[in-house]
C-alpha cells in the first residue's frame, strides 16, 4: 500500500514550472527546504535544447541544471558582495560582479560577460 | 515558438529573489548587477550543459543525465556544488516516485471499477447463453421422447 510519502501537497501532474512568459516566482512549500527548484524547468530546457551538440536531456538532468544554476548565482552574489563590503557599500554593482569574476578562477568562463548576449542561434 | 536570444534569459524575478536571500538584510543590488548576474546565470548553464555533454558522450549516450551534470560540476571546478546537488537530486526522485506512485494508485482504482462494471456485464451475459442451451436442451429432450 503505496502511502503519500512526498513533501507538500500533491498538486498536478507536471513539476515544479513557471513556464508561462510571465516570470512567476514560486511560491515556497510548507517544509523548508523542500523547494527543490525556483527556477521554472522549462526555461532551464530552452537553454539546454540552444546547445546544436546536445540531442536530449533527461528530466533530472534538467532539475540539476536549474539547482545548480541557482547555487551558481547564490555563490556569485556572495563573492560579488565581499568586493561591494571592501567599498563600504551597501549595494551591489555592476563592478563588483566584474571584480568577482576576475579574482575568482572558477568564474573564468564569465569573463566576457561585457559582450551582449553570447549569439545563440537558435534553430 | 520563436526563441529569441533574450527569452533565454532566466527570469528576473526569481533571479533576484535569490541574489537576496544569499545575501544579508539591508543590502540591495543594482539593476546592472542583477541583469549581469542573470546573464552569468545563462551562460553558466549553458556550459555545463556542454561539458555534461561531453561526458554523456564519451559514454556513447545521447541522452543527457544527472551523473553527467554532476561531473561536469566537478570538471568546472564547482565541486562545492556537487554534495547540495546529490541532496536534491535524491529529494526529488522522491518526489517523483511519489507522484508516480500516486498516479499509478489512482489508475489502478480506476481499472478495478471498469473490471467490475465489465465482470457484471459479462456474467449477465453468460447467464443468457446458460438459459438458452438450457431451452435447447429440454427441446432435444421432448423430440427423443416423442421419438
Amino acid at each position: 500500500m503505496a502511502a503519500a510519502a512526498g513533501s507538500g501537497t500533491p498538486r498536478e501532474e507536471e513539476g515544479p514550472s513557471g513556464e508561462a512568459a510571465a516570470p512567476q516566482p514560486q511560491a515556497p512549500t510548507s517544509v523548508p527546504g523542500a523547494r527543490l527548484s525556483r527556477l521554472p524547468l522549462a526555461r532551464v530546457k530552452a537553454l539546454v535544447k540552444a546547445d546544436p551538440d546536445v540531442t536530449l536531456a533527461g528530466q533530472e538532468a534538467i532539475f540539476i541544471l536549474a539547482r545548480a544554476a541557482e547555487l551558481f548565482v547564490e555563490t556569485i552574489a556572495k563573492d560579488a558582495y565581499c568586493c561591494a563590503q571592501q567599498g563600504k557599500r551597501k549595494t551591489l554593482q555592476r563592478r563588483d560582479l566584474d571584480n568577482a569574476i576576475e579574482a575568482v578562477d572558477e568564474f573564468a568562463f564569465l569573463e566576457d560577460l561585457s559582450i551582449p548576449f553570447p549569439d545563440i542561434t537558435v534553430s | 515558438m520563436a526563441e529569441r536570444p533574450e527569452d533565454l534569459n532566466l527570469p528576473n524575478a526569481v533571479i533576484t529573489r535569490i541574489i537576496k536571500e544569499a545575501l544579508p538584510d539591508g543590502v540591495n543590488i543594482s539593476k546592472e548587477a542583477r541583469s549581469a548576474i542573470s546573464r552569468a546565470a545563462s551562460v553558466f548553464v549553458l556550459y555545463a550543459t556542454s561539458c555534461a555533454n561531453n561526458f554523456a558522450m564519451k559514454g556513447k549516450r545521447k541522452t543527457l543525465n544527472a551523473s553527467d551534470v554532476l561531473s561536469a560540476m566537478e570538471e568546472m571546478e564547482f565541486q562545492r556544488f556537487v554534495t547540495p546537488l546529490k541532496e536534491a537530486l535524491e529529494a526529488y526522485r522522491r518526489e517523483q516516485k511519489g507522484k508516480k506512485e500516486a498516479s499509478e494508485q489512482k489508475k489502478k482504482d480506476k481499472d478495478k471499477k471498469t473490471d467490475a462494471e465489465e465482470q457484471d456485464k459479462s456474467r449477465d451475459e453468460d447467464n443468457e447463453e446458460d438459459e438458452e442451451r438450457l431451452e435447447e436442451e429440454e427441446q432435444n429432450e421432448e423430440e427423443e421422447v416423442d421419438n
